[in-house]
C-alpha cells in the first residue's frame, strides 16, 4: 500500500525517510491562537483538529488512513478548546458552516470541510476520494 | 385397510360420523386411497343400502333420498355420492389444514407475547439495578425514557410489518413507479425515525441501546454499535435486486467497500474507547479506597459512547440513501421488501429459537 506523504508548503516536497511513518502531532501551545490554528490548517492537505484522547478523531485518522491519506492531527487542550473554537468560528463565518465548529474538525486544502458527520456521509456517496485528490492530499 | 366388507355405521348416530373408513365394493368404489382418513366426514351409511332396508340409513342424508328412486341407476349415483364424499373429504382437510396453521401461529404469537413480558420484567431489574446504584436523581429521566423507546419501538415493528405486506402486494400488482415511489420513500423514512428514536433514548441511557436488549435474541447476535452493519444489509440486499446494470455493478461494489472502510473505522475508534475506558477505571493505586476520581474520569470518557451510537446509525442511514440513489424505483421496493423480510424472519428465528425442545438431561 503507497504511504502518503504529508504536504507541506515547501518548494520541494520533504520525505523524511526515517519517520515516515509518524503522524505528525503537535499541541497547541499555552497561548494557542485561532490564528495560529489557521496557519496550521493551511500548512497541511488534511488536518484533523481534536480533543486529547478523543476516540472519535482516532476514527477519523483510521478513515483516512484507509484511503491512503496520512492526515496530520492536533490537538487542543481542553483549556484553549473554547476559545479556538470561537476564532475558529469567526473566521469559518461565510462558508456553509457557520454553525459552531465541532470537535473533531475536519480541514482539507485548508478549509473547513466538517466533523465526523460529514466526512462518512462524503466517503459513503463515493466522493471523499475526489476531494482528497483536488487538495492534493492524494495521489494516484 | 381395503377389506371388502363395508363398514357398517349404526344408524341414528347422527349424520356425520368422522372416524369411520371407506368401504370398499371391490375395485368400483375407489376410496381416496388413503386409509388414514381418520378425520374424513364420509359417512359410510350409504353402502349399507344395498344390503339392509333403507329405514337404517335414508334419513341421514338427504342425498340418499336418490337411492329411494329405481334401483336401476344405483351404480352411478353411487359414484356420483361417492365423489361427493370424496369432495367433502377434501375441503375438511384443507379446513383442518387452515385450523392448524391458525393454531401454529397463535402460538407463536403467544410465545412472543411472554418474551416480550419477560423482557419487560427483565428491563424492570435492570432499572431496579439502575435505581439502586445511582445517586444522582436521573433514574426518573432513565426509566421513562427507556419505557417511551419500548413502546414507541414495539409500535415501529408493528408498521413495519404493514409496510412490507403493502410493498410485497404493490410489486405483484405492478403499480405504476410514481405510487412505488411513495412506498419506497416512507419505507426509507421508517427506518430513519428508527435511528431517530434511537438516538433520543442514546442520551436517557446508551448502554441500553448497546446492549440491545430491545431486540429480538437473533437480531442481538448480528449487532454492531446498536445495530445492523451496513455492510451485512448489502450482503442480504443485493442478491435479490438482480438483475443490475454493469454501472449499478460497480456502484454497489464501491459501495461495499466504502462501508466496510467506514465500520472498521468505527470498530477500531470503539476499541480504542474501551482501552481508554479500562486503563482509567484501573488506574491509581488499589489500596486506595477511595476510586471515585478513576470512576468519574471513566464516566466522562464513556460519554462518546453515545457518538458513536449516532455515528453508526448515521452510517446506516447514509448506506440506505446511497443505495436509494444507485437503485431504480422498482429495484429500491425489492431491497426493502428483501430488507424488512429478512428482519422479520430474525424475529421469528428467535422467537422458535425460545421454545425448542430442552436438552435431555441424563440421569
Amino acid at each position: 500500500m503507497q504511504q502518503a506523504i504529508p504536504y507541506k508548503s515547501w518548494p520541494l516536497p520533504c520525505i523524511d525517510a526515517t519517520s515516515h511513518r509518524a503522524r505528525s502531532t503537535t499541541t497547541l501551545g499555552h497561548n494557542g491562537r485561532g490564528k495560529d490554528v489557521l496557519n496550521i490548517v493551511s500548512e497541511n492537505a488534511v488536518i484533523v483538529l481534536a480533543r486529547k484522547g478523543c476516540c472519535m478523531s482516532h476514527v477519523v485518522r483510521r478513515l483516512l488512513l484507509t484511503l491512503g491519506v496520512n492526515p496530520a492531527v492536533h490537538e487542543i487542550d481542553e483549556e484553549n478548546e473554547a476559545g479556538i473554537l470561537n476564532e475558529l468560528g469567526t473566521i469559518c463565518k461565510g462558508t456553509e458552516n457557520n454553525k459552531m465548529v465541532q470537535l473533531p474538525a475536519v480541514f482539507i486544502g485548508g478549509r473547513l470541510f466538517g466533523g465526523l458527520d460529514k466526512v462518512m456521509a462524503t466517503h459513503i456517496s463515493g466522493d471523499l476520494i475526489s476531494v482528497l485528490k483536488d487538495a492534493g492530499a492524494l495521489w494516484l | 385397510m381395503n377389506s371388502p366388507t363395508p363398514q357398517f355405521v349404526p344408524s341414528r348416530l347422527g349424520i356425520y360420523e368422522p372416524i369411520h373408513q371407506i368401504g370398499i365394493w371391490g375395485e368400483n368404489f375407489k376410496s381416496n386411497g388413503n386409509p388414514n382418513t381418520s378425520t374424513s366426514v364420509i359417512v359410510e351409511v350409504d353402502n349399507k343400502l344395498e344390503n339392509e332396508s333403507e329405514t337404517t340409513s335414508h334419513e341421514m342424508l338427504t342425498a340418499s333420498n336418490n337411492y329411494k328412486q329405481e334401483a336401476s341407476k344405483p351404480i352411478d349415483k353411487i359414484q356420483r355420492r361417492l365423489a361427493q364424499n370424496r369432495e367433502a373429504a377434501r375441503k375438511s382437510r384443507l379446513r383442518k389444514k387452515a385450523y392448524v396453521q391458525q393454531l401454529e401461529n397463535s402460538r407463536l404469537k403467544l410465545i412472543q407475547l411472554e418474551q416480550e413480558l419477560q423482557r419487560a420484567r427483565q428491563q424492570g431489574l435492570y432499572m431496579g439495578g439502575v435505581l439502586e446504584g445511582s445517586h444522582i436523581g436521573f433514574s426518573g429521566t432513565v426509566n421513562s425514557g427507556i419505557a417511551a423507546f419500548e413502546m414507541e419501538y414495539g409500535r415501529w415493528v408493528d408498521v413495519q410489518h404493514r409496510q412490507i405486506c403493502e410493498l410485497r402486494t404493490a410489486l405483484n400488482a405492478h403499480i405504476s413507479d410514481i405510487e412505488l415511489r411513495i412506498l419506497v420513500e416512507s419505507g426509507i423514512g421508517h427506518y430513519f425515525e428508527l435511528f431517530r428514536m434511537k438516538s433520543t433514548v442514546a442520551k436517557a441511557d446508551v448502554f441500553y441501546v448497546i446492549s440491545g436488549v430491545w431486540k429480538t435474541s437473533a437480531e442481538r447476535f448480528f449487532s454492531w454499535i446498536g445495530g445492523f452493519r451496513p455492510s451485512e444489509l448489502l450482503k442480504v440486499l443485493v442478491p435479490q435486486l438482480d438483475p443490475l446494470t454493469e454501472q449499478q455493478i460497480l456502484e454497489v461494489c464501491n459501495l461495499k467497500q466504502s462501508c466496510q472502510q467506514a465500520e472498521d473505522a468505527l470498530s477500531q475508534g470503539m476499541e480504542k474507547l474501551q482501552e481508554t475506558v479500562s486503563s482509567t477505571v484501573a488506574g491509581g493505586p488499589v489500596d486506595e479506597v477511595s476510586y471515585i476520581p478513576q470512576v468519574a474520569t471513566a464516566m466522562e470518557k464513556l460519554e462518546a459512547l453515545v457518538s458513536f451510537v449516532n455515528q453508526a446509525d448515521h452510517l446506516r442511514q447514509e448506506t440506505l440513501q446511497q443505495m436509494s440513489r444507485i437503485l431504480t424505483t422498482r429495484q429500491a421496493a425489492r431491497g426493502l421488501l428483501a430488507l424488512g423480510e429478512y428482519f422479520h424472519r430474525l424475529r421469528a428465528l428467535s422467537t422458535l429459537w425460545a421454545t425448542r425442545p430442552p436438552e435431555p438431561s441424563l440421569p
